[in-house]
């Protein structure tokens, strides 16, 4: 019975639900019934359903729905499960008529946020499915139904409080800063300057208020160019902000001219390099819109770069063909040219070598100034790439909260709008998965250098999954301004409440810390994988394994050392204790030799 | 040769080197140098003031140095090293600049001046003087040396003799029977060059019928027995002397049997299921008379060989597998993609001229293949008769694979070389042909055996824990081949190999006393060619073997494997996912009428191995196939920095181990009240061991090495090894003085610089494509630009 005697190994079967972690929080929740509902969830409707499975084919049971989820089982020996947190719900729509044939004609179809679209079946007869469908349209988009989000309903209590983890100012301390170039402004405190900014903003010593506020003028949404990273050695920075507001006409602004200057000069910098997120073309016609790029002519120390990463739209259209291609079958035929004409990979690519640029130059110590068109989706994307790159603190689990918070939530990355967070809308052209496509390039990251992360593979997933989930009020709104109106750092719970209150399982035992080290992974397809274990994770085919097997073992190992370790802490003790040579007195347990070494030992 | 032409065309576009920034004029001390030569070997020409080719974009960090031609290897000597490589495993047989001639692919000499280039062959002519030759080689390698500083006429000749000599026309003149000769001469039976000729290691090599008798008896394959009707090679040409059949069938009847199947090869037993299933190989019956009667003839005896006389089931691999044509042609595409075509340009095209390959299907479809095979052996109780036309090709690879998921003793280090020497070596694999070491036929060429080391990765990656050795032994396994001096690959069946050194040892007067043949060393034996250390590189960190410990509720415990009971346990045909009651194995049951489908998945790095066969999962052996690249290659990144980190732990657990031991064995009252009750006292053996034997590792050589032929005489055993440690990479370690000595801790050591994902391979030199020098690299980068679609233009946000 080798076999039932590792426990390690077990592949524990991810059935159909929502995800790995519901399970495991579910300690946390009160049973009730068949699932176990979180604090503050209330059961709305239980009917029986059939569940027409992609993989399995029509299934009877009983579906549960709260103010929070959607739970179904199946009946018999056999159970599936499904447990979809309402917020991963992007439509729901009626399947067939009351006069249509065929078995299972008559239900539901609903599409999911994360990869994956489920189908129920109804009696026909009675109009039986009209009070679920209402119910489950109602919960499943609340704000357009004048509902709150689950966020603010939940109860849940941790260990840790979230909201602490990010403190601007001391992460801006952290860094170095204030310095002599760079100083602190609050001329943002009520989100005058720029309401989709942070209240603190990092900005060149010599610019004064009124300087800013003339920069303003001239940045799209007055998203004006402030600081993101300083590197300690050289004083080379990451320089955020919209695009100029140049226009058909080719306007110039000596301010902001003047303001980038300063950035230049702030370490001495001989050509301040201009990273546009876009593609050359797309910078052009945002002409056309009054927007643009920053000419030759008007700034004359500074080079221009063009990192040809596309947007929002283009993003969306190529994640819908690679679901196409995954769920819920894997295309199998011609896997490899399917998955290259989605263009998913090569988007990933684009954007890692965007952000190694950026990071090569301020490791070499040129100051870069980012934007792309408003600063809040690629921008986002590169600053916080290059950072992570650039800075080993980021690499940490407390500091990848802090680059989340300071780079995306802090800078306005609109995830109210790019979710659609409790929004009937799912057609909604402001929809797009640029933070998905920013965490796949972190796995990417973590792929190529497995011991430079402290966070792994699960803590990414549980991101993700609670950034559609709406359980923590972490991913929710366009901004910061927003966030204080409807007071959602008192009313919610951070995701990082419930990450830092048991970190155990988010930790990559290989992790090295290795201070000083700037990571530039190889941004090429022949090293970027589709991240199989996110994106085909509901194909019951492929057995998920809950922790990769080689982070599994290395735990073993680990354990197997520790107690190694003690063992020979206790026997160096008992041994030296007559005699003189004793180095290791701080032997916690004093328990006798022979004691200890039977247990290291099983009989065979 | 390719098959697909690449480099015919684009002469015309080829531009010269700058010449800029060459390094000063060569050296005085280039005329010291001196090739280093193996017994047998000699030089056969050589050119002085040669440079090797080092970066693409300039030249500067180019070598100066000699470049010779031996009768074994394109030898590169230089006192100058090379920039940014701290690291390189040492090769005992070749240099760091070397490439064995059986290893050189193609020749190409090349004329700037002129504008000209030729492909040489043997015995050909060449009208200019090189200023350039190219070196494309088997293991995806390309080397390029300049002429400028050389005498034309040397660097002619050299490239003449390397385009001669690699191709050479009887396999007398590869390099091993030299080798093998003199290694005989020098030596009467002592070691040599610090090999043993008795070969020092502890393989099975199933050329005597006691190797066979002890693997049926490992597999409880009881109504089988050995069969020596081939000795002599009388019966076929292509069979071992010894083999395995049925036991009802006797001698005389498959004597009489032979002559009707093709190369008058009788089926040969390969394995036997733990339920009595049979894996069987054969040839196809090529007299049509006798077809149906000897076919119900060898079913019915395999039936019988069944304790429930099960049915018999046929599989034609030359009907659904790949044919050794089409495998060869998968290769060249891949190998146009990997290394010839020029990196950006071919990034926006890779997965699709990855898939157009089709390398990645071919591993699929064997890995299919397998599983289906599998799944009749362990779920319907069937024996299996692998059918192919010469049972010399797809049955290697399918035999093999299917024995790997099954039998957990095939993934460890022995019981993998034992099942290459079995069904690859023994059966009779055309190796000779299949390298095309002679360049007799072209078509006889296909990489079988690194298809079927890519299937073992494909299996390595999806289960890590499973395999006692690591992916550098498979990739290392696989440039062996092209080391022609091991009896594993030099010839096409084992009467070839006895033939030739009779022949050869007649011919050079070796006298070769009682044995009758000319000893060459099998690949297995690794001191040839690596240092005890280097060779620690093969050992897998996280290799769960037969027995492996564990922490269970703060206590460390002991799985262990205990022979035959638990192995069909962990095979109860019960996936473990439906043991632990939550999943329902409705979404096993088959979507499409496939047999995979219905299979049990299990995760179970002692029982059945079954991978995942989706295409998204199976993924490109980047170690073997990009490690050359310099483009790909990841600076201390890459799994290997995981290794690192893993082994500095493993070792770490072993230092931790001995101490313990120390105790145990210092402290005689306390080793007699630790020993449990039930477990017999430790042997007073030089290492006692009360301690379990380490965290999947072998620690104690006997427990892994149940094959041992008891004649072959060999180092003692690991105790050296052990000293020195099994992992490559170490936990520091201040040496314990005694008791109370600091205690090692391998958590923040940070990986070491030399480490990438190439390791321990180097890119640097190893691949200089032609053409991308004179173009400036930034040109090619730039140019490589993205297609652009009409709605990035209409839909931009602003």
């Amino acid at each position: 019975m080798a076999s039932a005697s590792i426990p390690a190994y077990n592949s524990i079967p991810l059935e159909n639900s929502s995800s790995q972690n519901a399970s495991n929080e579910s300690l946390k929740m009160e049973p009730l019934a068949d699932v176990a509902l979180l604090p503050g969830e209330e059961r709305v409707i239980d009917k029986d359903i059939i569940y027409i499975c992609p993989f399995n084919g029509a299934l009877k049971g009983k579906v549960f729905i709260t103010n929070f989820r959607l739970y179904f089982k199946s009946d018999g020996d056999h159970v599936v499960v499904l447990d979809v947190p309402l917020g991963a719900i992007s439509r729901v729509e009626k399947m067939g008529g009351a006069s249509s044939r065929g078995e299972n004609s008559y239900g539901l179809d609903i599409t999911c946020k994360d990869m994956r679209n489920l189908r129920f079946a109804l009696k026909q007869e009675g109009h039986s499915r009209r009070d679920i469908f209402e119910i489950l349209f109602r919960y499943a988009f609340p704000l357009s139904h004048g509902l709150p989000l689950f966020a603010y309903l939940s109860q849940e209590k941790f260990d840790e409080n979230g909201w602490h983890v990010y403190k601007p100012m001391e992460e801006y301390r952290r860094q170095g800063l204030p310095t002599d170039k760079w100083r602190i402004s609050f001329i943002n405190e009520d989100y005058k300057l720029c309401d989709t900014y942070p209240t603190i903003l990092v900005v060149p010593f010599k610019a004064t208020e009124d300087d800013l506020q003339k920069v303003a003028t001239f940045r799209s949404r007055c998203r004006i160019p402030v600081l993101s990273w300083i590197n300690k050695e050289n004083q080379a920075v990451i320089v955020r902000c919209s695009q100029p507001l140049v226009g058909m006409s080719g306007k110039r602004n000596k301010d902001d001219e003047r303001y980038l200057e300063m950035i230049r000069e702030a370490n001495g910098t001989t050509k301040l390099t201009i990273f546009d997120a876009r593609p050359n073309v797309n910078a052009v016609a945002n002409k056309a819109t009054g927007g643009g790029y920053e000419g030759d002519d008007a700034y004359q120390n500074a080079e221009l770069v063009f990192l040809d990463i596309h947007n929002i739209h283009v993003m969306r259209e190529s994640l819908k063909k690679l679901k196409d291609i995954v769920y819920p079958n894997v295309e199998e035929a011609h896997w490899l040219s399917s998955l290259e004409s989605t263009h998913w990979l090569e988007h990933i690519k684009l954007v890692l070598s965007g952000a190694i640029q950026v990071a090569d130059k301020v490791s070499s110590g040129n100051s870069v100034v980012v934007h792309c068109s408003d600063g809040w989706d690629r921008t986002a994307q590169l600053t916080s790439l290059a950072m992570l790159m650039l800075d080993s603190h980021y690499r940490t689990l407390r500091g990848f909260q802090v680059l989340l918070e300071k780079e995306w939530i802090g800078f306005g990355h609109k995830f109210a709008s790019r979710i659609g967070h409790g929004d009937k809308n799912h057609a909604d052209q402001d929809r797009s998965p640029i933070f998905l496509q920013f965490i796949d390039c972190v796995w990417q990251m973590t792929k190529q250098f497995p011991t430079a992360f402290e966070f792994n593979e699960r803590l990414l997933m549980v991101i993700l999954d609670h950034l559609y989930s709406c359980r923590f009020g972490t991913f929710l709104y366009n901004c910061e301004n927003v966030r204080d109106n409807n007071l959602l750092r008192t009313k919610t719970v951070s995701l990082w409440s419930l990450v830092n209150s048991d970190t155990s399982s988010f930790i990559n035992p290989f992790y090295t810390e290795e201070s000083s080290r700037v990571l530039y992974p190889v941004a090429s397809m022949r090293h970027l994988e589709l991240w199989v274990t996110y994106y085909i994770r509901w194909n019951p085919r492929i057995r998920q394994q809950q922790q990769s097997p080689v982070e599994q073992r290395y735990r073993e190992l680990l354990a197997l050392r520790d107690q190694y370790l003690k063992k020979l802490q206790e026997l160096q003790l008992s041994d030296s204790s007559p005699s003189t040579h004793l180095s290791n007195s701080s032997t916690p347990s004093a328990a006798s030799p022979t004691q200890h070494i039977t247990r290291l030992q099983t009989p065979f | 040769m390719f098959s697909v032409k690449p480099l015919k065309p684009t002469f015309k576009s080829y531009l010269p080197p700058v010449q800029t920034d060459l390094k000063k004029s060569p050296q005085l001390t280039i005329r010291k140098l001196e090739a280093k030569l193996l017994p047998g070997e000699i030089v056969v020409n050589e050119a002085n003031f040669v440079r090797k080719c080092i970066g693409t974009e300039s030249s500067q960090d180019d070598l100066w140095g000699k470049l010779i031609c031996t009768n074994f290897k394109v030898s590169f000597i230089t006192h100058n090293s090379l920039p940014q490589q701290n690291f390189k495993y040492v090769h005992r047989l070749l240099g760091e600049h070397d490439v064995p001639l059986a290893c050189v692919e193609q020749v190409v000499t090349v004329n700037d001046a002129k504008g000209k280039q030729k492909v040489l062959g043997s015995n050909k002519k060449l009208k200019f003087n090189p200023t350039e030759l190219i070196l494309y080689c088997k293991d995806f390698r390309i080397l390029r040396f300049r002429f400028d500083q050389a005498g034309p006429e040397s660097a002619k000749k050299v490239c003449l003799a390397i385009a001669h000599y690699s191709q050479p026309a009887d396999p007398q003149l590869l390099f091993g029977f030299e080798y093998a000769g003199s290694r005989y001469y020098n030596s009467s039976g002592e070691r040599v060059n610090g090999v043993d000729p008795g070969g020092g290691h502890q393989t099975p090599m199933f050329d005597r019928p006691s190797d066979w008798d002890r693997e049926i008896k490992r597999t409880g394959a009881s109504e089988w027995r050995v069969c020596s009707i081939n000795e002599g090679y009388l019966v076929s040409p292509s069979l071992p002397e010894c083999f395995v059949v049925p036991a009802s069938l006797a001698d005389q009847d498959l004597k009489q049997y032979a002559c009707s199947f093709t190369g008058q090869r009788i089926p040969l037993w390969c394995w036997s299921h733990p339920n009595g299933s049979a894996l069987v190989r054969m040839s196809s019956i090529s007299d049509p008379q006798q077809q149906r009667k000897l076919d119900q003839r060898i079913s019915s005896a395999i039936t019988k060989s069944h304790p429930q006389r099960s049915d018999v089931l046929k599989s034609d691999l030359d009907k659904q597998l790949p044919n050794i044509q089409e495998v060869q042609a998968a290769l060249a595409k891949l190998r146009q993609v990997c290394v010839i075509e020029p990196f950006e340009e071919s990034e926006e095209k890779w997965l699709s001229s990855l898939e157009s390959s089709r390398w990645m299907d071919y591993v699929r479809a064997f890995l299919r293949h397998a599983v289906e095979i599998v799944y009749m052996l362990e779920g319907k109780h069937t024996s299996v008769i692998l059918l192919e036309e010469e049972d010399r090709d797809l049955s290697c690879v399918v035999s093999c694979l299917v024995q790997l998921m099954l039998d957990p003793h095939c993934r460890s280090l022995l019981g993998f070389q034992g099942l290459v020497q079995r069904e690859w070596v023994m059966a009779g694999h055309r190796f000779l042909d299949r390298c095309n070491h002679l360049r007799k036929n072209d078509k006889e060429e296909s990489p079988l055996f690194l298809l079927f080391l890519d299937c073992v990765w494909q299996l390595l990656n999806q289960y890590p824990s499973a395999f006692e050795f690591t992916e550098t032994y498979l990739t290392v396994l696989s440039d062996s081949v092209w080391i022609p001096v091991f009896s594993t690959f030099l010839f096409n069946c084992p009467k070839q190999r006895a033939e030739h050194s009779r022949d050869f040892a007649r011919s050079k007067s070796i006298p070769l006393g009682q044995e009758q043949v000319l000893r060459f060393p099998p690949v297995w034996d690794w001191s040839q060619q690596f240092s005890p250390k280097d060779q620690t590189l093969f050992n897998n960190p996280l290799y769960v073997g037969k027995s492996a410990t564990y922490v269970q509720n703060g206590a460390v415990k002991t799985f262990k494997r205990t022979k035959q009971k638990s192995y069909s346990s962990t095979l109860r045909g019960l996936p473990l996912a439906l043991r632990n009651g939550q999943l329902s194995d409705l979404d096993t049951l088959p979507r499409r009428n496939s047999l995979v489908l219905r299979l049990p998945t299990a995760a179970e790095p002692q029982g059945l191995l079954l991978p995942q066969l989706l295409p998204s999962h199976l993924t490109l052996w980047r170690l073997y196939f990009l490690r050359w690249v310099p483009e790909a290659r990841i600076p201390r990144g890459g799994p290997v920095t995981a290794f690192h980190k893993l082994s500095l732990l493993v070792d770490e657990i072993h230092t931790l181990q001995s101490h313990l031991r120390h105790y145990s064995t210092s402290n005689s009252s306390f080793t007699l009240t630790s020993t449990p009750s039930g477990l017999p006292p430790p042997a007073p053996s030089p290492a006692p061991s009360p301690l379990p034997p380490g965290p999947g590792l072998a620690l104690s050589p006997p427990s892994n090495t149940p094959h041992r032929p008891q004649s072959l005489s060999r180092s003692p055993p690991d105790h050296h090894q052990q000293r020195q440690g099994r992992m490559y990479f170490r936990a520091p370690l201040s040496t314990p003085a005694g008791p109370g000595a600091s205690i090692p801790t391998s958590s923040s050591c940070p990986a070491p610089d030399y480490l990438s994902s190439s390791f321990p391979f180097s890119p640097v030199g190893n691949l200089c494509r032609r053409g991308l020098l004179g173009t400036p690299l930034s040109k090619l980068l730039s140019g490589a630009r993205i297609w652009l679609s009409t709605e990035t233009l209409a839909n931009e946000t602003l």
